[in-house]
């Protein structure tokens, strides 16, 4: 079964570039127009991504983040990517250390990078769930 | 070979901390404390002015009654005992005790206050309270309780300045007090009448005197207070504002280069073959706008971060912290991140450091570094080499890092100007056609920020190398060679 990976952003081309080089990578995908969207995507338990793409500034100055903290709170499993214009710059927004449970990919979307991040996220969940089910 | 050095004081320039300026209706203990070690120094002046006095009595006792100085005895002695013993008990209590609810410098400056008083009182007795300016040093105390006190706190001071003048005429006169007693009309007034007319009105017009006093002067203070409070007023609305022009520089910043990265992911699209196959000729020309539009982003973070530095002050809430910075960590993590220009430019880099710890602002440094590094690859020749190496001065807790290229050099007529804002070489223009003029411009305000200086030394068409030069820095065991 194809993963699920939900994609966030305002920008139309964006969204294209993205859904298009995970979709042609075999990854199923959900694209979302803004936060509030995909927050209510979630509550049905179907619909629950192995990995969220998020963009930093839809909307407001600080919307990614904020949802971030939410999907982490709810749901520690789910790993997530931001994907934003102003890469390592929005570090000063994160407060102290949270940062470390994130990955900051600065846009242009280059496919290979991009593959490459999401592949080792989603096997770090693998891993992750492989060790809890042990334990 | 051309050589320049580039320091930069941030400490000049700083910006006003909240914690200089006073708040409330007093001063805050930070200035007090400054004040009550002036205070003990100011008052070691008066004991060796005490001193001194005593010195002149014991060599000529008449020319001091001559001015009207009633009678020495041991009086100086008493006042130097007290005073230095009182002096340093003060200074005891500073240094050595913490600070709580019946130890704080308010506390530690009354008590200054009323010894004070008290000595110059016994002072005012034995010099003369009526016949001599000696009783005007009161309002020394006055002034000072005003400058370092709420208007409550002076006034209370200053009532307890004239209850001690009175009480010092009083003592020195009791047939003043026994006045009403006699309630005998005289039309020709008595020598202890005469007398207790003066002394009645040496005590009227001085404790008038000290309230007046006391009036400007809390007045006085008040607006100055005042104008420190709406400084400070204005400091945080600064602070603020700061915020709110990081935040729309970050906006601005977004909304300019989204477009672009939107354009670049529609080409990275096309150049990976996700949207079928394209002409070799279709490939250069994407790569063309692709690398300039990769130019223009990059400008305009370098833009952001330049005003993100320009901003920084340090200590200040929200702007930076100093911290111990690992160099060698952080040149690692810069050297990782300029990986793809490396590879593009086929550079190698050689690095060969002893590690060493600075006090800095570790994304500073890291930016620092990494423009740099970027620069020396960038203007090296293609399959050319940077070499990065340290010096260690263990005996003045310096060390130097510097990075060396074999690039194109920069011209002696130019090296000046290299940390200008926008300042373009013909040369490194030609060379590298990405030049934003802004790199150089963020080393500079980065270590200005740190509090570091910069040695550049170039030769063109041999290379250039560039020295940071880190002063008070810890030693660390690992290295990399």
């Amino acid at each position: 079964m194809a993963q699920k990976i939900a994609h966030v952003d305002d920008d139309p081309d964006i969204r294209d570039a993205v859904s298009r080089i995970l979709r042609m990578n075999g990854y199923d995908v959900d694209t979302y127009l803004t936060m509030e969207d995909f927050i209510n995507s979630l509550q049905d338990a179907g619909n629950l991504p192995d990995l969220a793409i998020l963009d930093v500034m839809v909307e407001s100055m600080d919307a990614g983040l904020i949802t971030y903290k939410q999907i982490h709170e709810r749901y520690p499993t789910m790993q997530a990517i931001f994907l934003t214009s102003l890469g390592d710059m929005i570090r000063p927004y994160f407060e102290d250390g949270s940062y470390k449970w994130v990955c900051v990919v600065e846009k242009p979307v280059e496919p290979e990078s991009l593959l490459s991040i999401i592949r080792e996220r989603l096997e770090d969940t693998k891993a992750t769930m492989n060790s809890s089910q042990k334990t | 070979m051309a050589t320049f050095d580039f320091s930069w004081n941030k400490a000049n320039d700083q910006n006003v901390s909240p914690a200089t300026i006073s708040s409330g209706p007093k001063l805050n203990d930070e200035i007090l404390i400054t004040n009550i070690r002036w205070f003990i120094i100011f008052r070691w002046g008066v004991i060796a002015a005490l001193i001194a006095f005593e010195i002149l009595a014991t060599l000529s006792s008449e020319t001091l009654i001559k001015f009207g100085i009633i009678d020495l005895k041991d009086w100086p002695i008493s006042i130097i005992l007290a005073l230095s013993i009182a002096n340093f008990a003060y200074a005891h209590a500073l240094k050595h005790r913490e600070l709580s609810l019946f130890h704080n410098p308010t506390i530690n400056l009354w008590v200054q206050i009323v010894v004070d008083l008290v000595c110059l009182s016994v002072v005012v007795h034995f010099v003369g309270s009526t016949a001599t300016p000696a009783p005007f040093f009161y309002v020394l105390h006055i002034v000072l309780a005003c400058i370092f006190f709420s208007t409550r706190e002076s006034l209370l001071v200053t009532f307890l300045v004239c209850a001690m003048y009175t009480f010092v005429l009083l003592f020195e006169n009791p047939i003043f007090i026994q006045l009403p007693q006699s309630g005998v009309i005289d039309a020709h007034p008595s020598i202890e009448s005469r007398q207790s007319n003066r002394v009645l009105l040496w005590m009227f017009v001085l404790n008038t005197l000290f309230f007046i006093i006391w009036y400007v002067v809390s007045r006085l203070s008040m607006v100055v207070r005042e104008h420190e409070m709406r400084l400070l007023d204005a400091y945080r609305q600064i602070n603020q504002t700061q915020v709110e022009k990081d935040q729309y520089a970050v906006l601005m910043t977004h909304q300019l280069k989204s477009p672009l990265d939107a354009i670049r992911s529609k080409i990275n699209l096309i150049k990976a073959g996700y949207c079928g196959e394209s002409s070799q000729e279709t490939k250069d020309v994407l790569m063309k706008i692709d690398k300039r539009a990769k130019n223009m982003a990059g400008l305009i973070l370098d833009l952001l971060r330049l005003e993100r530095l320009k901003q920084t002050c340090i200590d200040c809430a929200d702007t930076a912290t100093l911290k111990p910075v690992d160099i060698c960590r952080t040149l690692q993590k810069s050297i990782d991140k300029l990986k793809p220009v490396t590879k593009a430019k086929n550079v190698d880099i050689h690095v060969s450091i002893e590690n060493f710890a600075y006090h800095g602002i570790p994304d500073q440094l890291e930016i620092l570094l990494e423009n740099i590094i970027s620069n020396a690859i960038t203007y090296s020749f293609d399959g050319g080499s940077v070499e990065v190496t340290s010096c260690i001065d263990q005996a003045n807790d310096t060390a130097s890092l510097t990075i060396t290229d074999h690039g194109i050099g920069i011209e002696g007529k130019d090296l000046p100007n290299i940390f200008n804002e926008y300042f373009y070489s013909p040369r490194a223009v030609t060379h590298n056609q990405a030049s934003s003029g802004v790199g150089l411009s963020i080393v500079k305000k980065a270590a200005e920020n740190n509090n570091l200086q910069i040695k550049v030394n170039s030769e063109p068409g041999q290379g250039t190398s560039f020295t940071v030069i880190f002063q008070h820095v810890q030693l660390l065991s690992d290295a990399i060679k």
